[in-house]
């Protein structure tokens, strides 16, 4: 089929059909899984909680620094990430720039990856 | 109704920019991958909506917070849905705006003229998470203050800034009511103004610069 599609009808149908699964998606696990109610708080008892799962890697990534290299878990290594994932445009330039942007692209999400992966399955 | 939609149209002018917005084509080589940008607004609306619900029977107190969830759990009816559904759903925003991001990466569309809105997305990104850590301490309950706890400490550790930083986000030395407070309006307010002004932003790009076609 060669026709050229426009937004009106054809996509905009084709993204509403998709909209409307996710929202049952949603409804569906909203009504098999709420959220838990927590316990009161405890000032006297701390504990540490697990974060949420997409900061996991951050958790897991502090546990390697100890004491005063802490900051390197952070600050350095979350800080370069955000530029990073920011600079990849700029990084894209000349001819090796694809080649550069994609190590640099894999690198960040295997190594997100493989900390929360590391976080999930030892806790 | 058609008269209705002229007289609205005299006045504000919307049917020429909606029709070139509507009837733009689009170019070859998009798949259902190129969804995921609008499964993750569509995400973004369902939390607003659900989010003003919420807000209602919330209270950000530190005293009334953690009662307050309860209510909305037990008492408001459809309450416990309406916050599995936000909680859901902030989840699966999460899931959208990584999975677009990989998607925009794959299919090169950060490359120029498109910078500016590669920019824009990371933007969102980081502000998607912002959201997702205020949000976890509004429960008030037992996991989210030292969770919160954790975190703010956590700011602590940045060379210079790092006890103002953290004195900032706590309002205090130690995480308190203020810090719900702060939290809670960071959550409802800061945070979706924002990202509103960076989405608008976001569509506004894709608007001129056109969708970058496949491979």
């Amino acid at each position: 089929m060669n026709r050229q599609k426009d937004f009106y009808p054809d996509y905009l149908i084709e993204i509403l059909l998709v909209i409307f699964l996710i929202v049952e998606l949603i409804v569906t696990l909203a009504l098999l899984y709420p959220p838990a109610i927590g316990r009161q708080i405890d000032f006297s008892t701390p504990f540490s909680p697990r974060p949420e799962w997409y900061f996991l890697w951050l958790y897991q990534l502090i546990r390697y620094f100890p004491g005063s290299r802490i900051v390197i878990g952070t600050t350095v290594i979350p800080l370069t990430a955000v530029l990073v994932l920011i600079l990849i445009p700029f990084i894209d330039k000349g001819k090796l720039g694809r080649l550069k942007v994609v190590i640099v692209g894999v690198l960040l999400l295997l190594s997100i990856v493989i900390l929360t992966s590391i976080a999930v399955l030892i806790p | 109704m058609g008269k209705f939609f002229e007289w609205l149209d005299r006045n504000f002018r919307i049917k020429k920019p909606h029709r070139r917005f509507l009837y733009r084509s689009i170019p070859e080589g998009v798949n259902y991958f190129f969804c995921l940008g609008g499964i993750a607004f569509a995400l973004f609306i369902l939390l607003f909506i659900s989010g003003m619900m919420l807000a209602i029977y919330y209270v950000p107190s530190e005293n009334e917070a953690f009662a307050s969830i309860l209510r909305i759990d037990n008492e408001v009816r459809f309450g416990w849905f309406i916050r599995s559904f936000h909680k859901w759903s902030a989840n699966l925003f999460i899931v959208a705006i990584v999975l677009h991001t990989i998607r925009v990466f794959v299919y090169k569309a950060y490359r120029h003229p498109r910078e500016l809105n590669w920019i824009a997305g990371s933007l969102i990104l980081i502000l998607a998470f912002a959201s997702g850590f205020t949000g976890y301490l509004l429960p008030w309950d037992q996991k989210a203050y030292w969770a919160t706890e954790v975190g703010t400490t956590m700011a602590r550790t940045v060379p210079l800034l790092g006890p103002y930083l953290c004195y900032f986000l706590r309002g205090g030395q130690d995480v308190t009511g203020a810090t719900l407070i702060r939290f809670y309006v960071i959550h409802v307010l800061y945070i979706p103004l924002f990202m509103c002004l960076l989405l608008w932003a976001h569509f506004h790009l894709v608007k001129h610069q056109g969708v970058k076609g496949g491979l």
